[in-house]
């Protein structure tokens, strides 16, 4: 039993829930980069939220399945092909030896979620399936996968016909709003360059990947900010460097940073960085703690109520 | 002598607390701050999730979800700031414990000039010759303040101030894994191949990050560096597998 890697895509990697509870040796969480979508897809299938999956990026792969498997595909839209038939997101494919699923065009976000009923017969590095693409290591031999992998499965599920319900269906399509709270370093800001910080002027830079998110446009008055001491950096944390070009760590950044903090993504959205493609427009909101905890308290409960509407 | 802790709690976003001291980076912070993140690890405060110890800051990340909940319906941060700040003013971070299973650890690198493509730069900068560059950077017993930025990577205090020398302008694009460089006043190796614009002046032949290990990294905070020169003969014939000459701390000192 194994799936077979026909067209690798531009990144295709095995991902699961990362590596928590490893900052303090410099190793980001790393993992899926949106975990609400891989766990959308997860719980459609019957798997716990974080089980080992594809995350695939912007150009999607062709992949043949050697046994009968159901598979999902979620998060970013593409069109999709079942064999030769058009297939949708969202819903369990049953796939029988030999099929091939075809990712076409991208339609709207960044990153889709290949989840299986299936488990990759491969051992973890430190708890976890995920490739760390900046370390290389993890995942398939440390990379994304090539053209010719064999990827060998096991234990295998039937799963019914299903779909999310419609509530759960993501728009990736409109420019997306990113809730904020405000940066430690705010305050050495001047008012000017905070107003435009949340004027809406940035799109993001080709130069974007799991490590950070590099944003483009009229630059931020931050040559004479003062340097901060390195300390910790989360996913969602917004520095500004000298050149006023602010840049949002994800989740393969480095853990440790000196650049003034504008702003921090609310842990609750960090997962929506994950579907910014290049030239992406995107806005900052800036919210209070208290209600940045109850967004997460709201999709956590999204993502428990799941199970029994299905 | 005990260490007056002036701190500060304030939030790094909604899910992380920065416990931040007034006093400078130093060796005896350094402690404080090992010794905070040990007393907070044994409190078992629920929803913590990682310690992030820095030069200045100790980073408290935790689960919001796992907050208790103050009674308002939403939760609140202000429980752990409390248990925080008391632990924070305790006996462990005025008075750090002596240390305990900490070790010397020696790093071999190849300071020849096929591993080192910045000497000549550093030559210049400083006046030193390059014998002499290598005999300063091999002499210091470096502190490990922490681990950060990529998976392994050492910040070590104590690099000889005559070493200093400015970032490159123009970072390298590909700088090897095991690359030693200096960059303004700090020195360190390269766990893995990266972009980099420290100035590099010689390469260790060992890994210093193995994620199939079960501690995949070299040095823990508290630990001491050194490096040791060696021959291209003998960084050809080091395994990267191989495991540093560790000491404990306790019987070099004993023998000083």
């Amino acid at each position: 039993m194994s799936l077979r890697i026909i067209k690798p895509g531009l990144q295709t990697t095995i991902q699961d829930g990362g590596r928590p509870g490893n900052l303090r040796w410099g190793l980001s969480r790393g993992g899926a980069a949106d975990t609400f979508a891989m766990a959308l897809g997860n719980l459609l299938l019957g798997n716990p939220p974080q089980h080992p999956c594809l995350e695939v990026a912007i150009t999607g792969p062709e992949i043949e399945f050697s046994a009968a498997t159901a598979v999902a595909v979620t998060g970013a839209r593409f069109d999709l092909a079942h064999n030769d038939r058009p297939v949708g997101n969202d819903e369990v494919l049953q796939m029988r030896p030999g099929d091939r699923l075809r990712f076409g065009p991208l339609r709207s976000g960044a990153r889709a979620y290949v989840t299986l009923a299936a488990d990759f017969q491969l051992a973890a590095t430190l708890d976890s399936l995920s490739t760390h693409v900046i370390a290389g290591f993890g995942g398939w031999q440390g990379r994304p996968l090539k053209a010719g992998d064999q990827i060998p499965l096991q234990h295998c599920r039937a799963v019914p016909d299903r779909k999310l319900p419609a509530q759960y269906r993501l728009d990736y399509a409109s420019r997306p709003l990113l809730r904020v709270v405000p940066g430690l370093e705010a305050s050495h800001f001047t008012g000017d360059a905070v107003a435009r910080f949340y004027a809406g002027g940035f799109t993001v830079s080709p130069q974007s990947n799991r490590m950070g998110i590099r944003l483009a446009g009229e630059p931020l008055p931050a040559e004479t900010l003062p340097q901060q001491v390195s300390a910790a950096l989360c996913p969602g944390t917004v520095q500004v460097p000298p050149n006023g070009l602010p840049i949002i760590s994800f989740v393969e950044g480095q853990t440790i940073g000196g650049y003034p903090r504008i702003a921090h993504v609310i842990s609750a959205d960090v997962h929506r960085l994950a579907q910014l493609p290049a030239g992406a427009r995107l806005d900052f909101e800036q919210v209070e703690q208290a209600t940045a905890h109850q967004v997460l308290r709201e999709k956590s409960h999204l993502l428990a109520d799941l199970p029994r509407l299905l | 002598m005990s260490l007056d802790p002036h701190f500060t709690i304030a939030p790094n976003g909604d899910a992380a607390l920065d416990i931040r001291f007034a006093a400078q980076p130093g060796e005896q912070l350094s402690e404080s701050i090992i010794a905070l993140a040990e007393s907070i690890e044994s409190a078992a405060l629920p929803a913590v999730t990682e310690l992030v110890p820095a030069y200045q800051c100790l980073t408290v990340c935790f689960d919001p979800l796992q907050l208790p909940d103050s009674g308002t319906g939403r939760p609140d941060t202000s429980e752990l700031e409390q248990a925080l700040a008391v632990l924070a003013r305790g006996p462990a971070v005025r008075q750090p414990a002596p240390p305990r299973e900490r070790y010397l650890i020696r790093i071999p690198v190849c300071y020849d000039a096929a591993f080192a493509p910045d000497m000549q730069a550093l030559s210049a900068h400083s006046g030193l010759t390059p014998d002499d560059i290598i005999s300063r950077h091999t002499a210091p017993q470096y502190l490990v303040h922490m681990l950060g930025f990529t998976p392994g990577f050492l910040y070590l205090g104590g690099l000889d101030t005559r070493l200093h020398c400015p970032r490159k302008a123009r970072p390298a694009l590909n700088v090897p894994a095991g690359s030693v460089g200096i960059g303004g006043t700090q020195t360190g190796i390269y766990p893995q191949a990266t972009p980099g614009g420290w100035q590099i002046i010689g390469r260790t032949p060992l890994a210093l990050f193995q994620p199939e290990r079960d501690f995949p990294f070299v040095a823990r905070p508290l630990d001491r560096i050194q490096f040791v020169a060696i021959s291209a003969e003998e960084f050809q014939h080091t395994e990267p597998g191989c495991a540093p000459q560790k000491t404990p701390l306790a019987d070099t000192e004993a023998k000083q």
